[in-house]
């Protein structure tokens, strides 16, 4: 074979690629430079609208409809955060279990290695499903539950229920309010006629002293407060602890919060995943070889090395539920004038993106400004769950990387 | 370090046989990375697996204490005993076969845990033992490993703080705290520098006394200087076992003498 000489190097060539890569260099710069000065733009003009309204009085205030002044977005951080509780209870758990179960417990039957793989397949398609199908998904299964179950409506007892607690109030010749027990809930007003145990509302119980309209009153206080007319009448109502659950959920916080729940458990298998993978085969290999099983490879191994992997990607997950309005507005409609936050797993609730929308589009002007104060306090709510994110990320990285 | 290769003859009578295989064979998918090994480890011996990367020992070695089982794709078949216990049938606890079988890998892989955890870690898995009773085991199997001195100060500090050597001699403690009778080690030397390396051969040698040892090596010089048996693997075949002394100085096969004399490999 043939020597041959090696070509000289063209001076132009290179100076070709040296400009070339110049230009990209800028060009990559040019964008990024154009994200960072849109987004400023966008906080800021939000910061200047709304730095106005902000005090601690809007922070801890109630909605007024026709005082935006006076106007408060306590209600809505109380049923945010009540939502994003019961999101993270539910989603969690479900959503790092599915992640182990798909990076720790592959299986090797073939039939199973479908199911598997289906199940991946799914998460990954699932996590770029918009966030209003899921809301749809939240109504059809836990506000009616396909219909399957008897319809709730409101003011009346639903057929399924659990934890609450009725009485008839009955008002005492004393002007004072004392409650019976209820046995059959469809009926609503009790007739009182004949001497029957009643209580105090402190619970203390005691036997009612009927007396016929005309009659006497007694002059014992305490016997004039057990004292009722006969044929006065009880009308029922319910006390909901906070673990009040019927069927179905209806318009509630847990159906507003398992369906964000859906809307961020692909979120949190996928980063979970990625924790997970992320601790080197030889930790595994070292377990095994020890005689762990694998379960407890995961518990002693496994989770202890990812779990601040796991939870960033929970922070971050929790933070987009907070955000989101599209499934809440689904599911428990554009809710804004309560006064309070929700009182059991069945009320409703204000949340900050519905009352953010709600006000930015109110004919009242004056809401127009409150709307950019309550999206500083949201904003400020998320930065505050990304940095701890990114702390959380931080102090994992420095354990990993001591090896 | 003087450990003269061993004159102890593989086949002196008083040996028993701790781990046997027949006619094994174990493939990956369709690919079959062992052919027909029968091959008998005997108990209290230093056993070296040398070969050209590829060449199956890796793969034999984590059949032996089913470290494959791990590896979706892999399967075997032929016979694998220790003692009476069928190492290949499904029945097989593998969690106490484990225990049984400790294993100490290439590169160093202490848990992200203090020393002491990282030994007391076996040990909780298997046994309730007291603390006291938990003490004297890790400075037992921490002695043993030849490690004690160095680390008795930090028993508490992390693992991830101690030198290559140190580390290696670490997971050795770990794995003999279960009490196993057969130690695996794969390529145990390839990630340390000379000293250390030294210091394990050193330790591997003593270790015989108690364990039944097998060592897969890359080093041919390792493998003269600290095992009674070696056997060479080539492309997936058992090409020839022996005393280390015959198989380093009079190889019946044309192959192992090429490669224990580095013509290739």
């Amino acid at each position: 074979m043939n020597d041959i000489q090696v070509p000289m190097v063209d001076p132009g060539r290179a100076k070709q690629r040296h400009t070339i890569s110049k230009l990209f260099r800028m060009a990559c710069m040019l964008v990024a430079v154009q994200a960072v000065v849109i987004l400023v733009i966008l906080l800021s003009t939000i910061f200047f609208r709304g730095i106005d309204h902000l005090s601690w009085s809007f922070i801890t205030g109630v909605h007024r409809d026709d005082n935006p002044d006076g106007s408060g977005l306590w209600p809505a951080i109380i049923g945010s955060i009540v939502i994003c509780a019961i999101c993270g209870l539910a989603a969690l758990p479900i959503g790092i279990g599915t992640a182990i179960f798909l990076e720790e417990f592959k299986p090797k039957h073939w039939l199973l290695r479908v199911f598997h793989n289906l199940v991946q397949l799914n998460i990954t398609n699932l996590a770029g499903v918009p966030s209003i199908v899921y809301g749809i998904l939240g109504v059809t299964t836990f506000v009616y539950m396909f219909g399957l179950i008897e319809s709730y409506e409101a003011n009346k007892a639903p057929s399924i229920e659990f934890g609450a607690r009725r009485y008839y109030q009955v008002r005492t010749a004393a002007k004072t309010f004392v409650w019976l027990p209820v046995e059959d809930k469809t009926i609503r007003l009790l007739e009182i006629n004949d001497p029957i145990e009643a209580m105090y509302p402190n619970g203390q119980s005691f036997m009612l002293n009927v007396i016929n309209r005309g009659d006497p009153k007694p002059d014992d206080a305490e016997l004039l407060g057990q004292t009722v007319y006969r044929g006065s009448k009880g009308s029922i109502f319910s006390k909901h602890p906070w673990y009040y659950l019927r069927l179905p959920f209806h318009k509630s916080v847990l159906s507003a919060g398992l369906t964000l729940a859906l809307v961020v458990l692909p979120i949190v298998i996928i980063s979970s995943q990625e924790a997970i993978r992320a601790v080197p085969d030889t930790m595994r290999d070292a377990g095994l070889g020890l005689g762990c099983t694998r379960w407890q490879m995961v518990r002693t191994i496994i989770l202890p090395a990812s779990i601040p992997g796991i939870m960033t990607g929970a922070i971050l997950a929790m933070s987009r539920a907070v955000g989101e309005a599209a499934p809440l507005l689904a599911v428990m409609g554009g809710i804004v004038s309560k006064r309070t936050g929700p009182e059991n797993l069945m009320d409703n609730a204000a949340a900050m993106p519905i009352t953010i929308y709600k006000w930015a589009r109110d004919d009242n002007p004056g809401f127009w400004e409150l709307s950019a104060s309550a999206i500083i306090v949201l904003l400020c709510l998320l930065l505050t769950m990304n940095s701890f994110a990114i702390l959380l990320r931080y102090w994992a990285e420095k354990k990993f990387t001591a090896n | 370090m003087t450990n003269a290769p061993s004159e102890t003859p593989t086949n002196d009578p008083a040996t028993v046989t701790a781990v046997q295989a027949e006619h094994f064979n174990a493939w990956y998918g369709d690919f079959q990375a062992l052919h027909d090994i029968s091959l008998d480890i005997p108990q209290n011996r230093v056993t070296a697996f040398i070969g050209p990367s590829g060449c199956g020992k890796s793969t034999f070695l984590r059949w032996i204490n089913r470290m494959n089982d791990t590896v979706a794709i892999a399967h075997a078949g032929g016979t694998l005993r220790m003692g009476e216990t069928d190492l290949l049938s499904p029945r097989t606890d593998v969690v106490d076969l484990r225990r049984r079988i400790g294993i100490v890998f290439q590169k160093p892989n202490p848990f992200p845990k203090s020393i002491f955890e990282n030994v007391a870690f076996g040990p909780k898995l298997h046994m309730r033992l007291s603390r006291r009773e938990l003490e004297e085991l890790v400075e037992w199997s921490l002695r043993k490993a030849a490690v004690w001195n160095e680390v008795k100060d930090r028993l508490n500090g992390p693992a991830f703080g101690l030198s290559g050597g140190q580390q290696q001699r670490l997971c050795i403690a770990r794995a003999i705290a279960t009490g196993p009778e057969v130690l695996l080690m794969d390529e145990p030397c390839s990630a340390l520098d000379p000293a250390s390396t030294l210091a394990i051969e050193d330790l591997i040698f003593e270790l015989r006394e108690q364990y039944t040892i097998v060592i897969v090596t890359h080093n041919m010089q390792q493998a003269s200087r600290c095992s009674d048996q070696t056997a060479f693997f080539f492309e997936g075949k058992l090409i020839e076992v022996g005393s280390t002394t015959q198989v380093f100085t009079k190889p019946k096969n044309k192959q192992t003498e090429d490669y224990v004399s580095g013509k290739f490999g």
